[in-house]
């Protein structure tokens, strides 16, 4: 169900217009492009990830987010370098170049009928996201779905509308939510996310638990839950690397024989135990 | 059988230059690669088709060093891609050797195949025919053969057999080798000429179940101790006729500019840092091991040959005596723990 980028340049960029920018966090805004004439370049699946670029500056790989509709390119994006200060930078009815859709995607099928266990850090959050908005749109398909997201502060939490109005509100859900340190005004739980994954313990019984986040959060969290007693076949994750070309020619962001940006950026811990420990 | 007569040599490479572009081995300064015969100055660049290796790979005639790939225009809130830069002008390189040819193959699977299609190097390559220069002399740094490359046999359009004084045996391969054949059929003779023997080769190595063995060896100690001399000069890339990886950079000026790709190296700490300050090969232990476990195993993984075709060049360029050769002998040595 996933589609690939099928055009004939791979490596040229579509031009499309921002119509939409909203802050998340300090550090975080959604972009919202379409083509001028309206409408996307191309659709995406959860999970999969396109070229974003401000011509004269240069390109980065980032999640899109998915939306039945197919009417925009939404990306969340967190200011951490050059393209990404310019990105922050623009103001709504700037052009901006696109490729894509790359990667395989999350398995959204092979998940039906399972519980699911989203587990997030950071901006993490926003490639999981096009999973649970999918599982939400086909509320059926999927069981019991639990939510464990955590960021360092409350102003730093993304999607914050989602997070404490209408993800909980949805049937057979639960989201739980942390910040790393205590704060004035904060109620919640304090802590890290894998310590919180173990308090919290979701029976691993017919479910399967994604997470993303920072590396060192995803190192902990997949301890956790082996811990826990969850088989490598149970637990997916959604890595990054360094892209330039995206279509697995450039060479930089293999993990041994496989490039991140064309087989993944979506494995399962079985994969990944195939692969040298360099993620 | 077609023979090329060495005295009909240059009129053969003048009259492939009326209809395209002929890259040919030459001298140049104090160094060598496959440069443009028509253009070349004939005072003081010669021909080299009699050494092995010249000193640059032919891998610049379908991956530029450098390439232009479009051009830009950004004013305000405007921005455009204002033109395309694919360029499927005919190219003929001439007296190629096997390992180089075989190093084609490798771009070709990398840039054509799994998926997706890069259009600039497909335009270069539709319109490009090789010609070999098939090796029965190997040099003291050459093992193609251990590679499974076949000196005597390069993977071309046109093979060149080298008989002494007298010419080149000439045998089309492929279609696109006949067509240009019968370009110049006039200039080529019908006798019937041996080809040398072949020579054994100085240098002994044995690949044989060293991709599998690797698989085993991520974690091994040797990395540490035979990247302990690596500099992180990126020669070895730069020289490798096989080495594809690119960057994709941006040249601005004003509300103009272009995109490129450069040739990179995996030798180098920003091949892979991250904007948020992550880099999963900080030293140069990690990029040595990648770069090696590329050529010998990953790339064996995912295409079934090695990414190295034995030329040789890496062993000559390396400015502290890093050898591939070397490398591949002490991982067929190593103890593995089971």
């Amino acid at each position: 169900m996933t589609d690939k980028c099928s055009c004939e340049q791979p490596l040229v960029p579509t031009i499309v217009e921002v119509v939409d920018i909203k802050d998340e966090t300090p550090d975080v805004k959604s972009f919202y492009c379409r083509l001028s004439e309206g409408g996307v370049p191309f659709n995406v699946a959860p999970g999969q990830c396109a070229m974003v670029s401000c011509l004269p500056v240069g390109e980065g790989m980032f999640s899109c987010t998915w939306q039945e509709e197919q009417e925009y390119l939404q990306f969340a994006i967190k200011k951490v370098g050059l393209l990404t200060d310019e990105l922050h930078a623009i103001e709504v009815g700037q052009k901006l170049g696109v490729r894509g859709p790359y990667g395989n995607g999350f398995p959204v099928e092979e998940c039906q009928g399972k519980d699911m266990l989203f587990i997030a850090g950071g901006i993490g959050l926003a490639p999981l996201r096009s999973f649970i908005k999918y599982c939400f749109k086909h509320r059926e398909d999927y069981g019991k779905i639990t939510i464990v997201y955590g960021s360092r502060s409350y102003a730093d939490l993304c999607f914050k509308e989602e997070l404490f109005d209408e993800w909980p509100a949805i049937k057979d859900t639960q989201v739980y939510v942390t910040i790393d340190n205590p704060e004035e005004g904060w109620a919640g739980h304090v802590g890290f996310v894998p310590a919180y994954v173990e308090e919290i313990n979701p029976n691993p019984q017919g479910l399967m638990a994604v997470t993303c986040g920072p590396p060192i959060m995803i190192k902990f969290v997949l301890q956790s839950l082996e811990k826990m007693g969850y088989t490598d076949q149970q637990v997916i994750t959604t890595l990054e690397m360094r892209m330039k070309c995206g279509i697995g020619k450039c060479g930089r962001c293999n993990i041994g024989s496989e490039y991140i940006c064309l087989d993944g950026p979506v494995f399962n811990l079985a994969q990944l135990r195939q692969l040298p420990q360099e993620w | 059988m077609k023979i090329l007569s060495k005295d009909k040599l240059e009129s053969v490479l003048d009259k492939l230059a009326e209809s395209a572009q002929v890259f040919v081995p030459l001298s140049r300064a104090n160094s060598s690669g496959f440069y443009s015969w028509e253009n070349r100055n004939p005072e003081k660049e010669q021909l080299m088709l009699d050494t092995l290796n010249v000193y640059m790979s032919p891998k610049n005639i379908g991956f530029p060093q450098t390439e232009k790939m479009y051009s830009i225009i950004q004013s305000g809130a405007e921005a455009q891609i204002k033109e395309t830069f694919e360029d499927s002008n005919p190219r003929i390189i001439f007296g190629i050797r096997a390992c180089d040819a075989r190093a084609i193959r490798c771009l070709d699977d990398v840039f054509l195949t799994r998926g997706y299609t890069d259009s600039f190097y497909q335009a270069r390559r539709e319109n490009m025919v090789i010609i070999a220069n098939a090796c029965y002399s190997p040099g003291p740094n050459c093992f193609c053969a251990a590679m499974g490359v076949n000196p005597t046999e390069p993977e071309a359009d046109i093979i060149i057999r080298d008989t002494g004084d007298s010419g080149y045996i000439w045998e089309a391969q492929t279609a696109k080798g006949e067509e240009l054949t019968a370009g110049i059929s006039s200039l080529l003779e019908e006798k019937e000429l041996k080809a040398p023997e072949m020579k054994p080769f100085p240098t002994q190595v044995d690949y044989s179940g060293v991709a599998e063995k690797l698989k085993g060896m991520f974690e091994h100690p040797l990395w540490e101790e035979m990247a302990q001399t690596c500099q992180n000069c990126g020669i070895c890339t730069y020289v490798c006729p096989s080495c594809h990886c690119f960057d994709i950079q941006v040249k601005s000026w004003g509300d103009e500019g272009y995109r490129y790709r450069c040739w990179d190296s995996c030798m180098y700490t920003e091949y892979t840092a991250e904007a948020g300050g992550g880099n999963p090969r900080p030293t140069t232990k990690e990029r040595f091991r990648n770069r090696f476990l590329h050529k010998l195993e990953f790339f064996t993984e995912r295409y079934g040959y090695p990414l190295c075709t034995g030329c040789g060049r890496c062993i000559a360029a390396c400015p502290t005596g890093i050898n591939i050769v070397k490398i591949i002998d002490q991982v067929k040595e190593a103890s593995v723990d089971d």
